[in-house]
């Protein structure tokens, strides 16, 4: 019976440039100015946009590679890299089975889910604390005798 | 858990920290097509929000709904929203059976007056007094009505519970009702399909505990993030409809080319939902990428609308016999009219 | 019932039987009612009757523009949105679907773009038409409510229909919805009116046809 189920992938309905990618980086551009400006950041959600493969290449190129990677590991991988245009991030975050939850332009000096959360950093200060006072006690206790 | 942590304290607590808010509330507004500057406020709004009581009825339905809900990879992004609820009544979920079920149930809707989330699957049968569907000795239209009084939201997954589904389709033989038509005043979701796509469900939750308040919804009372469009409107092959080139059968040579399946029958332009750009399981694909067509599951009535493989303009109700009766009917009279007409004439004539 | 269900369940049904009704009333009245017979011979040259009629019913197939141009808006106007309306109606893929759903028969379909462009020609003929309706005073003065009524009915599901494939109403299912009423209306009223032409037209021409070449009319 398997003879008559065709196994051929279906054909690749969108191999074209729609000129999205032109798009995009104007509007990136248009953020720039305005992050230059008044200090506001912009986001822009790729997933939202019907993107082709080719126009997606065409963004990466017009954007250029960084030299920042930063690889976060919460609730499954993330990556977030700042493209060779300082200033513009792109985010992309994954589920823990790889597949692209999100994914970001950023135009910000830095993402804000890089920075530490100031309820985080309470948190572990007082973790911290707590640790410090344990080792303490343990540590008068050790000279005790 | 203690109840009045916060969900940001509760989360830190298992070491998860609040970046995972941050980054479950871009995946959010990305699905919801919230703005994505939104996702920050919705993070603060999430980690301060308190964990959310949700109560569970599941009436004439046949536990897809749960299935789809629960449908989970691994310990991901999308699965945070079972630490953010408390699902304290769930017949197929919960460890608690008989008494102490009903229990947990009457406690939680006592401790969380006005704040709790009732989640119904299924219609809700109303003939002969409601006997058709009966749990510990209560009708459901009884059960709905004690549940839902004091409750925040009604949230209604599935076409049963959102517009009656199978159990209301001809000859609807227990008198099952949507749920709408029994929740009164109470502010209602509904979150159709069959079932209903998981990130749809999930995603209006989380909209309710990070906003604090309902989603945007449409006329039938659906969130206009994940039903706002129909499945032929952001449909991949729309290119082939708009070109009219079809796939005639299933296993023809337009099939194998992935051409539109409007003509063996899909439902797109009817269908409003989320499959064809959130997709399912975990994104993989949705029904008219694995090369069947779409028979508008989330929609009233899918079940009589003239048969899943009949072309979408076909006609519903028999025509034959009201166009053959009809046109018999017309000739008769025309040509009575006629003949009356001629004997008339002839009887005119003889008299002049 | 939502609006939809009602409009291709119900509405439809109730819209065919009056136009089936209608028509085959209307048929058999004009072809059972005994005409007076010609008795007198016919001229000499003369076609045989059948021939003749038929002869006709081509022959004014063919537009004819009088030399001064008078009637050359109606002639083109009237083929525009006839043609127009033959191509939606047979070549659009949902409108075959129907069909082929009713007699069994489907044919391939045009592309799209092709059923917009014919789509907003034939709107904007109609237009023309009726405008020109309402401004030759001739025309004007022979108009009836019919010619208005049956005017309205023909271009309502051109209309929604436009509005329907360009998304001008939501959802999709009202728009829908609001079209097929749209077309039952116009079934309706078809038998009653002067669209019934599209029946009777070339019964006419075929009878006028073998009239004027029995009296030796040259054509």
């Amino acid at each position: 019976m398997s003879n008559l189920i065709d196994r051929r992938a279906p054909e690749n309905t969108t191999p074209f440039v729609t000129g999205l990618a032109d798009a995009v980086l104007r509007e990136i551009a248009e953020l720039l100015d305005t992050l230059i400006e008044t200090g506001e950041t912009g986001i822009i959600d790729l997933h939202s946009l019907p993107m082709t493969d080719a126009d997606r290449d065409m963004l990466k190129e017009g954007l250029g590679e960084g030299e920042v990677r930063v690889d976060l590991d919460v609730a499954g991988p993330s990556r977030i890299e700042e493209t060779g245009t300082a200033g513009v991030w792109w985010v992309r975050h994954e589920g823990a089975d790889g597949r692209i939850a999100a994914e970001l332009i950023e135009v910000t000096r830095i993402p804000e889910i890089l920075l530490s959360h100031p309820d985080d950093i309470r948190e572990g200060r007082t973790r911290l604390r707590e640790h410090l006072d344990e080792a303490g006690e343990t540590g008068t206790e050790e000279l005790a005798e | 858990m203690t109840k009045d942590r916060t969900l940001g304290e509760h989360m830190s607590r298992r070491g998860i920290s609040r970046r995972a808010f941050g980054k479950y509330c871009a995946y959010l507004a990305s699905t919801m097509a919230l703005s994505p500057k939104m996702a920050p406020a919705m993070a603060q709004g999430l980690a301060a929000a308190r964990r959310q009581a949700v109560i569970w009825l599941s009436f004439q339905e046949c536990t897809g709904c749960t299935e789809s809900f629960t449908r989970s990879y691994s310990p991901t992004l999308e699965d945070l929203i079972f630490d953010f609820i408390s699902l304290d009544y769930h017949h197929t979920l919960q460890a608690a059976s008989g008494e102490a079920a009903e229990l947990a149930r009457e406690q939680s809707m006592e401790e969380n007056k006005g704040k709790y989330i009732v989640v119904v699957d299924g219609s809700v049968p109303t003939k002969d007094g409601g006997v058709y569907s009966m749990i510990a000795g209560h009708t459901n239209v009884d059960i709905l009505a004690s549940t839902i009084e004091n409750a925040f939201a009604v949230v209604a997954v599935g076409t049963c519970a959102a517009f009656g589904g199978l159990p209301y389709a001809k000859p609807n033989p227990t008198g099952a009702v949507a749920i709408s038509e029994l929740v009164g005043n109470k502010p209602l979701i509904n979150i159709p399909g069959c079932p209903p796509v998981p990130e749809a469900m999930t995603g209006t939750i989380a909209h309710i505990l990070a906003f604090g308040s309902l989603p945007e919804l449409d006329d039938k009372h659906r969130p206009l993030a994940f039903f706002g469009e129909s499945i032929h409107d952001r449909c991949y092959r729309r290119s082939f409809y708009e070109r009219g080139l079809f796939a005639k059968s299933f296993d023809d040579e337009g099939a194998r080319k992935g051409w539109c399946l409007y003509e063996v029958g899909c439902k797109g332009p009817i269908a409003y939902n989320t499959c064809a750009t959130t997709k399912w399981n975990g994104g993989t694909s949705f029904p008219i990428q694995s090369g069947h067509t779409c028979f508008a599951c989330g929609s009233p009535n899918f079940w009589d609308q003239g048969g899943f493989y009949k072309s979408l303009p076909s006609r519903t109700s028999s025509i034959g016999t009201v166009a053959g009766a009809t046109a018999a009917a017309g000739v008769a009279l025309g040509a009575g009219a006629a003949l009356i007409a001629a004997n008339r004439k002839k009887q005119y004539s003889k008299e002049t | 019932m939502d609006l939809l269900s009602f409009a291709r369940g119900p509405a439809l049904q109730f819209a065919i039987g009056v136009f089936c009704f209608g028509v085959t009333w209307r048929l058999a009245i004009l072809l059972f009612t005994p005409q007076a017979r010609d008795l007198t011979p016919a001229r000499k040259g003369a076609l045989p009757s059948p021939i003749a009629g038929g002869r006709e019913v081509f022959r004014r197939m063919w537009p004819e523009i009088h030399p001064t141009g008078s009637n050359m808006f109606t002639t083109i106007n009237g083929y525009v949105f006839h043609l127009g309306l033959a191509v939606i109606v047979f070549g659009f893929a949902p409108h075959i679907q129907l069909i082929k759903s009713i007699f069994g028969t489907a044919w391939p379909s045009l592309p799209n773009f092709v059923i917009h462009i014919a789509g907003g020609v034939t709107i904007a003929s109609l237009i023309a038409a009726l405008v020109k309706r309402l401004t030759s005073p001739v025309l004007r003065l022979i108009s009836t409510l019919d010619d208005y009524i049956s005017w309205a009915v023909t271009i309502a599901p051109l209309i929604t229909g436009y509005m329907l494939v360009g998304r001008l109403i939501q959802p999709y299912n009202t728009a829908l919805a609001v079209h097929i009423l749209s077309f039952v209306v116009l079934l309706i009223w078809l038998p009653f009116g002067k669209l019934m032409h599209a029946f009777i037209v070339f019964i006419s021409r075929a009878r006028t046809g073998a009239y004027l070449n029995h009296r030796g009319a040259q054509l």
